[in-house]
Order: C-alpha cells, then structure tokens, then sequence
C-alpha cells in the first residue's frame, strides 16, 4: 500500500541530498565557536564518519523496494516494537522539523526583518513548505536541481568576492584545540547535516530504481558536503580570530565584500539562499513526517494531517528553547545525544536483523 | 454547486489572511524617516564623564539644493547632532530627543574616538559597534589628535561631507602608504589577541589661513585597547613592509654623485616574514621586494646609467630597512607587538608560544630583525636623460 | 487570537469538508486528533500558558541525570 503515487528518479535524489545538505549552511557557524579554526577538519571528518550509515541507509531502500520506513520498521520489528521506533523516529522527526523552522525566524529576527512577529514569520514559512508538500514528493524531487544550483551559485560567488579579503594563515595551527572539542564537532556535524538525512528513509521508497540508490546518496552527500565546507573554509579564512565571536559568521564575512562601490550589502543574497534551501529542508521534513504519521496510522493518504502539523510544528518552533543560549546549550549536548541511536545504531542494526532472518522474503508483514 | 461556493469562501478567507501575512517586514521604514548617518563620533563628557556620542546625518534638503547665490547663506549638507550617554547604546537612542526620528546607520563610514576615550581604552566602547545590527564591520575606525566633534566640524573644500571625506582620506592610503586602512572587523581581530597590539589612523585639523583641513599625522598604537603612542609617516610606513601592505609611496634618496636627489616612487611592494628561533632567540627574517620608478631627479647628473641604479636601488635599500628599524624601535619602546610576530609564532611554533606568551612584553623587544630588502628600478618615466647640457658641453 | 480563530477556522474548512464527503472517516479521525493538538497548543500560546518544552524535559534526563554532556567551554 503506497501513501503516494509519486515516483522520483536516481538523480532526482541526488540533487535532494544536496540541496538538503546545502540547507544546513547557517547550522556551521553554530560549530565555529566549539572548533573555530579547524572546522573544516570536522566538517570532512563528519562526512568520512557518515559515509557508511548513509550506505545502509541506502541498502534498507533497496532491500526493501519501494517501503517507507514505518513499514520497514513493521517487517523487522513486529508490530508492537515497530511501532514503538516509528515513534521515536517521528518524535526525532518533529522536533528538528521545528528547529529547523526555528533557524529560519531566527535568521530573520536577528537579521533580516527585527522587527515582524516571530510566529507570523514563522507561519508563513511554515504554510509555504505544507502547501509544497501537499503537493507531493515529485514535485519537490523536480525542482530540486534549481535549488541546488541557487546554493552552489551563492557560495561560489561570495567565496570569490571575498578572496582578497582572505588570510589562510588563519587556518594555523593546525591542532591546536582539545580533542574533546573536536569530537564534539564531529558529532554535532554528523548529526545535525548530515544525520538528518533520515528524512530520506521515508523518501528512498518512492525510488523508481534502488539500484544504484547508494551512489545517488552519497554523492549527494558530497555535494552539499563541499558547499559546507567552502562555507567554512571562507569564514575562517575571512575573519580569522573574530569568527567565533559573531552570531553567525556567514553573514559576517558577506557583509565585508566591498568591491569598488557597487558590490556592497550583499548580505540578503545569503538570506535569500538560506531561506530557499531551508525552505526545501523543511518541506523535506513535513513530507517525512506526514507520511511517517499517516502510515502508522494506517490512513490512505498523508493530505490532511499536514495542516495541523504545521500547526503544531509553528508552536514547537516558538517556544522550544527559552533563549538562544538555551538553543546553543541543549542543541550541541542533550539534542544531538538523544538522536544518535536512530542515527548511528538503528538503520545498521535493522539491516542486520533483516539480513540474518532473510526479509522481505515474504510478502507478509513481520511479527514473529 | 455547493462545493463550488465553499471553496471559493475558503479561497477569499485564505487571500485575506494572505494580506496580513505577506504584506511585508513591519520593520519598514520610510525614505523620509530615516536619519541617514554617515559618521560617528565618541568623546568624554568633560562635565559628567559620560559618553559624547556626535553623529553626522546628511540633511537631504540642504544637499540637494542647487547652487544659487554665491557666497554665504547656503544650508550645510549634513548635521552634527550629539548626546550624552552612560553607554554608547544610550546615547545613541538618545539622540532621538534632537532627532525625532531612529538613526539609520547602515551607511556609516567612519567612527571617529576622541583622544581621550582612546588614552582611557576602546574595549569599553567598541562593543556597540560590533553587535548592533545595522552596524557593519566595514567601518573605518580612526582616533582623532583632540576631541572627535572637532574633527567632525571641518567642512572639507571638495566633499559635501567631513565623514565622506575622512573616510576617502583613509581609503586612499595607497598613495603614501604613510597610513593605513583598519575597519572594525581588523580592529576587534587584533583586540582579541592580548599579543598584538593595534593601530588606527590618527586624525586631525589644521588651521591655515582661516581655512580648517583635516589631516592624517600619523597612526595611533592600541595595546590591549589602550592608545599607548604613535607612529609618525616613516615608522607606519615601516611596519607596512614588514606586513606587505605597501601599495604606493616615495622614497627619496641622494643621487649617486652628490649633487642631488634622485625621487623614487613604488610601484610594487611584496613582503614575507617568517619566525624562527634559534638557540631560544626569536629572529624574524624579513624579506622584501621592491620596485621602484625614477620619478624625479633634482641632479643633472643622468642616473639612467647601469652604476648609477646599482647605487639608487642600494639607497633605497637602505631606506626601507631605516624604516622598518624605525618601527620596530618605537614599537619597542612601546612594547606593542604590531607586526603580529606573536601571532606568527603561534602559528608557526605553537608549543614553544604558549610558554612565550605570557612574558611576551618583554620578549618583544629582544626580537632579532634579518632584513633583506631588494629593489629594483623598472622605469624612468618619460625621460631617459635628463635636460641638462651634455657632457663635454659644460 | 483573532488570527489563531481565523487560521484554524481555515485549517478546516480547507480538509474537512473534502475528508467527509468521500467519507474517510478514519483520515478524519486522525485529522481531527492532530487538528485537536495544533489547536490546543496555539490557544495555550496565544493564552500565554507556558508550553512545556519536550527539549528541556530531554536535557533533564540526558545531561543531568545520566550526566552524558560534552564540557563547556
């Protein structure tokens, strides 16, 4: 039984990994002021840690074609311990949602538009992404190569704006800080960009070819890899020692391209970008998220939950965190903690139980 | 037919709360609101001690006005409004008592610190500068020789604005490279190193003939947020070579054969600098390249000759490395790491920095200099000779 | 509060009447439960009932409980 007709194609989903990858810009400055310099270390260290969860991922997709992962969850679990992780992936999936939703208010609270209501700029966000998602998952899937493309056009651009204004001495020394902080970088990025990547166990089912779906992830992965890591790299080299102290970074470095008179204030190109790319994160996430809670439900169609889940998702956005140091603290410790199971251990340990008891080798469901 | 009508209700519903949702940032604000800033200035109160904030505002009505009546009457293009303030933030939105309307910063170019609040330290009072939202890292911060408001009282000859024209005063350093550009962003990067020290442009107004012009004597020297003294033209330009940042200058030096000058000018100037320590000695090699362009010559003498190079490149050797001497001296003196050797040492050696750098202030001054410049005179300009009567004919 | 009324009224005369037309009763009921929790959580905020945050109650139990948190600078 299928949610949804759409069906999306091997480089369709590339360019979703990528794109959603690339939405995670603005997440890297969060990171700088634990690893400043050696970010981009961390940022490459991540993506090498994550290449084979993505890979299991992807051999799920395609050991169990066309299923999404509640029904997955159903095959290896039973019925009753299924459910209870499909839960835990929709409690993961709805709480990022609104942090993900958060940063977007947050990026234009704190630069862009000070003084609009938080929860209308939220809600509006939050309509735009349930009417893209109402409108199915290959709509999304055929747009965006234009989104990753927008994303790659902004870095490359300001990277090469600002390159007279780069010192890569700022990268030295190479090893300066304390492991600890460097393996907290290294959680913090596997989980956040790039673990949250397990929106697309709800959306590898729709491939229409899992063949070669494991190539697709990652070289998504890759690309939206790069784009961070140029991101990183020229923060550190633009703003050397002060880059740890600015809010975000990335608006910082924009905001010192001065090119004769002209090419100044570009700063609302990264807002634009931003907004975009997260925009598709988000939508990406209401899609997971709909169609994870329409399953488990057992409902034919995942349309009608979506409005009241972006109603709630808006109201979690708002007042999850009491202040941005609350954000900071919980995110970079209890947060990613909490999500590490289903990130690192759950997809690995279900490929295993489905390898050793030979699923789906039969058409029915699980339970013993 | 009643579904029709129902989803066009829903439509209308959902296009009037479109109106309010999408109608725009209700941070918008009006061409004609807005206080247009375009320099800033901060001095110590002398009755109460708190802050005196001075901003320049263009006044768009006076600008615009075309040039009727010669002579006097005419509305100047900008207005110095001040408040005073226990904090610069305060003082700011105090302004709005004189103002009416919020200031609009964004387009700030430069901000200028009064002499006094450099003496007592900038830490205190930068903070403004780099948090605030319209505030941009790219404005140029300068110390003025007396008081800021003065500063920015000098109507300048060719520019409708004393800060526009500051600000082009400072821009343009290349021309001497007796001064140099620093924007907030430099600023707060050397502040956060408790080892290096920095600088900004020194500011001020001379009175000649009834006339007030503004100019720049010199850099000040910030340790740890404290103006502890000055560099003249000769010392900044010498802390230039060291960090590479020479676009442009003169160099004057004795022409070979004693009868005059021979006036170069740089066209090229590339530096490296790199630590080392040996035997628990930090030298600092310093290599420097130069090219130079015969400019002017006040000798008959034809210096366009193979010999007569030789010695003019090897003088002005000489007088790059008197310069860079010169800095390094007064900087001693003032044990303020300028050229951010402290900072090489940390990326280079950074074991043997962490032991150093809590006694850096005295370490400083025991620093080696191995300074190798070489230059080279790539052109005479438009003259290969110079017009003097020849040789035999005198 | 107005646009709390205004946008959940939308909310529902936009999937409801669709839902029960073709009588999917159980995508109503699912429909109805959710409706029933956004709703619930934007009268609370519009009331200024503090919410309680399902982050704070994680950080409760993971960082001073289980004392698994990295060290703060």
């Amino acid at each position: 039984m299928s949610i949804e007709k759409g069906r999306i194609s091997g480089s369709q989903l590339l360019f979703m990994f990528a794109g959603f990858v690339q939405g995670s810009a603005l997440l890297v400055d969060f990171t700088i002021g634990i690893t400043e310099q050696q970010s981009w270390m961390v940022i490459l260290a991540g993506l090498v840690m994550m290449v084979p969860f993505i890979l299991s991922y992807a051999a799920l997709a395609k050991r169990f074609h066309g299923k999404n992962l509640v029904q997955i969850n159903d095959m290896v679990y039973g019925r009753f311990l299924g459910k209870v992780l499909s839960l835990y992936y929709i409690f993961f999936l709805s709480m990022t949602l609104s942090f993900n939703i958060l940063d977007v208010g947050e990026l234009y609270k704190n630069f862009l538009m000070p003084d609009t209501p938080f929860i209308f700029l939220l809600a509006v966000f939050a309509a735009a992404c349930a009417y893209a998602v109402a409108k199915g998952i290959e709509v999304l899937a055929r747009v965006s190569h234009l989104f990753v493309i927008t994303g790659i056009f902004v870095i490359v651009s300001t990277f090469i704006l600002l390159i007279d204004q780069m010192d890569f001495s700022n990268f030295l020394p190479l090893f300066e800080l304390p492991l600890i902080r460097i393996i907290q970088g290294i959680h913090i990025l596997s989980a956040i960009p790039y673990g949250e990547t397990l929106v697309f166990f709800m959306i590898m089912g729709r491939l229409n070819n899992t063949e070669r779906a494991a190539g697709y992830a990652l070289g998504g992965l890759l690309i939206g890899a790069m784009n961070l890591l140029a991101v990183s790299v020229r923060n550190t080299a633009v703003l050397g020692r002060t880059q740890s102290i600015w809010t975000s970074a990335s608006f910082q470095s924009i905001r010192l391209i001065d090119i004769g008179t002209v090419l100044t204030r570009m700063d609302f190109l990264i807002g634009i970008a931003q907004t975009i790319l997260i925009f598709f994160k988000c939508s990406l996430f209401f899609y997971a998220l709909a169609t994870a809670l329409s399953q488990l439900f057992g409902l034919k169609s995942y349309l009608p939950l979506i409005l009241p889940l972006a109603g709630i998702e808006v109201i979690l956005a708002a007042t999850v965190f009491q202040s941005p140091v609350d954000h900071a603290v919980i995110t970079q410790n209890a947060g990613i903690i909490y999500s590490s199971p289903l990130i690192y251990v759950f997809p690995p340990l279900t490929l295993l139980i489905a390898k050793i008891r030979s699923l789906p080798g039969h058409e029915r469901g699980g339970g013993t | 037919m009643r579904e029709k009508t129902g989803v066009i209700i829903t439509a209308m519903l959902l296009c009037v709360f479109m109106v309010f949702a999408l109608s725009g940032c209700l941070g918008g604000r009006e061409i004609n609101d807005l206080e247009i800033v375009i320099g800033m200035g901060v001095d110590k109160d002398e009755k109460t001690g708190d802050i005196l904030l001075t901003a320049q505002i263009v006044n768009e009505d006076a600008s615009g006005r075309t040039q009727g009546s010669s002579g006097g009457g005419e509305g100047k293009a900008y207005w110095n409004v001040s408040s005073t303030g226990e904090s610069i933030f305060e003082a700011v939105r105090k302004l709005t008592h004189k103002t009416g309307n919020r200031l609009f910063v964004s387009h700030n170019q430069v901000v200028i610190f009064g002499n006094d609040i450099a003496a007592e330290g900038l830490q205190k009072y930068i903070d403004f500068f780099l948090r605030a939202h319209e505030m941009r890292p790219t404005v140029l911060i300068l110390v003025a020789e007396g008081r800021a408001s003065d500063i920015m009282d000098a109507k300048p000859e060719t520019e409708k604005f004393p800060a526009m024209n500051i600000a082009k005063l400072v821009k343009t350093y290349g021309y001497t490279s007796h001064l140099y550009k620093v924007n907030m962003k430099d600023f707060a990067s050397c502040q956060m190193s408790a080892e290096t020290a920095s600088f900004a442009p020194l500011i001020t107004v001379s009175e000649e003939e009834g006339s007030k012009d503004v100019f720049v004597p010199g850099m000040a020297v910030f340790k740890n947020g404290k103006m502890v003294g000055k560099l003249n033209h000769d010392e900044v330009r010498g802390v230039l070579w060291v960090l590479g940042k020479v676009k442009s200058g003169v160099i004057t030096v004795p022409s070979p054969d004693g009868g005059g000058k021979a006036i170069l000018e740089i066209i090229e100037a590339k530096s490296k600098a790199t630590p080392e320590i040996k035997d628990s000695k930090i030298i600092i090699h310093v290599m420097v390249e130069v090219e130079l362009s015969l400019s002017e010559q006040t000798t008959a003498e034809n210096l366009a000759t193979v010999p007569a190079f030789g010695k003019i490149q090897d003088a002005s050797e000489e007088v790059v490395r008197k310069e860079i001497m010169a800095a390094f001296k007064k900087t001693s003196e003032l044990k303020a790491d300028i050229f951010g050797f402290s900072e090489m040492l940390h990326k280079k050696y950074s074991k043997e920095w962490k032991s150093m750098k809590d006694n850096w202030d005295d370490i400083y001054p025991t620093i080696e200099l191995d300074i190798d410049v070489a230059s080279r005179v790539v052109t005479t300009n438009l003259l290969r000779n110079p017009a003097s009567p020849k040789e035999g004919e005198k | 509060m107005i646009f709390l009324l205004l946008i959940y009224a939308l909310i529902f005369a936009v999937t409801a009447p669709g839902l029960i037309k073709r009588k999917e009763w159980r995508e109503f009921a699912a429909f109805l439960v959710m409706y029933a929790i956004a709703f619930g959580l934007g009268l609370m905020y519009v009331l200024d009932i503090p919410i309680p945050s399902p982050m704070k109650g994680l950080q409760y139990l993971i960082s001073d409980k289980l004392g698994l948190k990295y060290p703060q600078k």
